[in-house]
């Protein structure tokens, strides 16, 4: 089977995983890779990374190997991304498109070859919130999900669900807000707390609102670290051993 | 990708601050390429082409497309003259279709002008034959501006009408 129009429209998330959500790449046919990809998404603060860190020590040990990408990771894209957003010159459209040139490079050098080879892909956040924030920012969805068309469809993507009251208290407990996490650029208010507050609320909902048509297992991330990876653990070990058994 | 991405963010910057403003003042703007390039020049590496389409279209469609055509041989005759170092990307040298910069230039520059051929129906463009001397192609370019700008005084007047 290739990876053809029919496929991708109207297909479940099983039959999709592992390939490309649109037209793709076309130079970079990706049909039968043993890797898998797993996106760990979440809102800014909701311990993505914690969690991450420790499914890679437990997936290692269990004699996997295993490669981690994260956004604005790419070497290519990382100082620009930086530089851009301390100057004032960024607008909505510009900002989705340095994420997602930066998302292209680490597919093509980082995520592509490491399926390539089979190696489980964590990825800390994924197209998700790309196609999140830029919603709430007003740009046309239509238009992002095109645009990301070129991205491959995870074979699990967890979304770490949380609400913005326990949100708020970690997020202040652990580092404080950030200009951008608070949406400051919407430009709702002056005030921190009321900009977090009410654009973490729309990432929510933009989250929740995706979590049908790209087949989020959602988590309850309002629990303590260890309960969620015992979660996440389950998951990925009854994926990853029905696959084995299948081979 | 990348190289596509990077483009069309540079592209978003210049339209957004560059083109837009001075449109909306109503004045002119000449785009020394647009679009087109990418279309043509991105599809040559690979890209998909309707991919790239809906990439654009948050693009400004221009009231006219000129495109200068010139047969491959012309082109590179034209920059060897000037003896122009041909740059890596625009040689195509990435493709690593041939380890000869003017060789690759040739390939992949072909390659483009095949893309731009097909561009001239779906958009339109207006054809210009670049072999011709400098005097004919402005003379020519100014008869198919012309009606434009006629069309566009018009219009200003009964602005000025009705103030």
């Amino acid at each position: 089977m290739t990876a053809s129009a029919e496929v991708t429209s109207g297909a479940n998330g099983s039959s999709l995983a592992g390939r490309y959500y649109g037209q793709g790449i076309p130079y970079l046919p990706i049909q039968n890779y043993p890797g898998k990809l797993i996106a760990i998404e979440g809102t800014d603060g909701v311990g993505r990374s914690t969690q991450i860190q420790l499914l890679r020590e437990w997936l290692e040990v269990k004699g996997y190997g295993v490669v981690e990408t994260g956004w604005t990771r790419s070497p290519l894209m990382q100082p620009t991304i930086e530089l851009a957003k301390s100057s004032n010159t960024l607008n909505k459209l510009t900002f989705v498109l340095l994420y997602a040139t930066d998302f292209a490079d680490r597919l093509e050098k980082e995520i592509i070859p490491a399926l390539k080879a089979g190696f489980v892909v964590l990825s800390d956040r994924y197209i998700f919130s790309a196609l999140a924030r830029a919603g709430v920012r007003g740009v046309e969805r239509q238009w992002l999900r095109s645009l990301y068309g070129f991205a491959i469809a995870p074979h699990l993507v967890f979304y770490l669900n949380v609400d913005v009251k326990t949100l708020i208290s970690r997020v202040l407990a652990a580092r404080g807000m950030d200009f951008w996490e608070s949406g400051m650029d919407m430009k709702t208010g002056d005030d921190i707390y009321e900009s977090f507050r009410t654009y973490q609320n729309k990432l929510l909902r933009e989250y929740a609102s995706m979590a049908d048509e790209f087949h989020f297992r959602t988590v309850d991330a309002r629990r303590s670290v260890d309960r969620i990876q015992d979660e996440l653990r389950r998951q990925v070990a009854a994926f990853l051993e029905g696959h084995e058994a299948q081979t | 990708m990348t190289f596509s991405l990077l483009h069309a963010t540079d592209f978003a910057d210049r339209l957004l601050y560059k083109i837009i403003p001075p449109l909306k003042a109503g004045m002119l703007v000449l785009a020394d390429r647009y679009t087109y390039t990418a279309f043509a020049r991105d599809a040559t590496r690979g890209v998909d082409r309707q991919w790239l389409r809906d990439l654009y279209s948050f693009a400004v469609r221009p009231d006219i497309a000129l495109y200068f055509r010139v047969p491959i041989d012309v082109s590179v005759d034209r920059l060897m003259a000037r003896r122009v170092k041909l740059k890596f990307y625009e040689a195509g040298m990435d493709l690593g279709w041939s380890a000869n910069p003017v060789e690759s230039f040739r390939l992949f520059q072909g390659k483009v002008l095949e893309e731009y051929d097909r561009l001239v129906d779906e958009f339109g463009l207006q054809v210009v034959d670049a072999k011709a001397s400098i005097t004919e192609q402005q003379r020519y370019v100014r008869s198919l501006i012309a009606p434009l700008m006629n069309v566009r005084e018009a219009e200003m007047a009964a602005v000025g009408d009705e103030g």
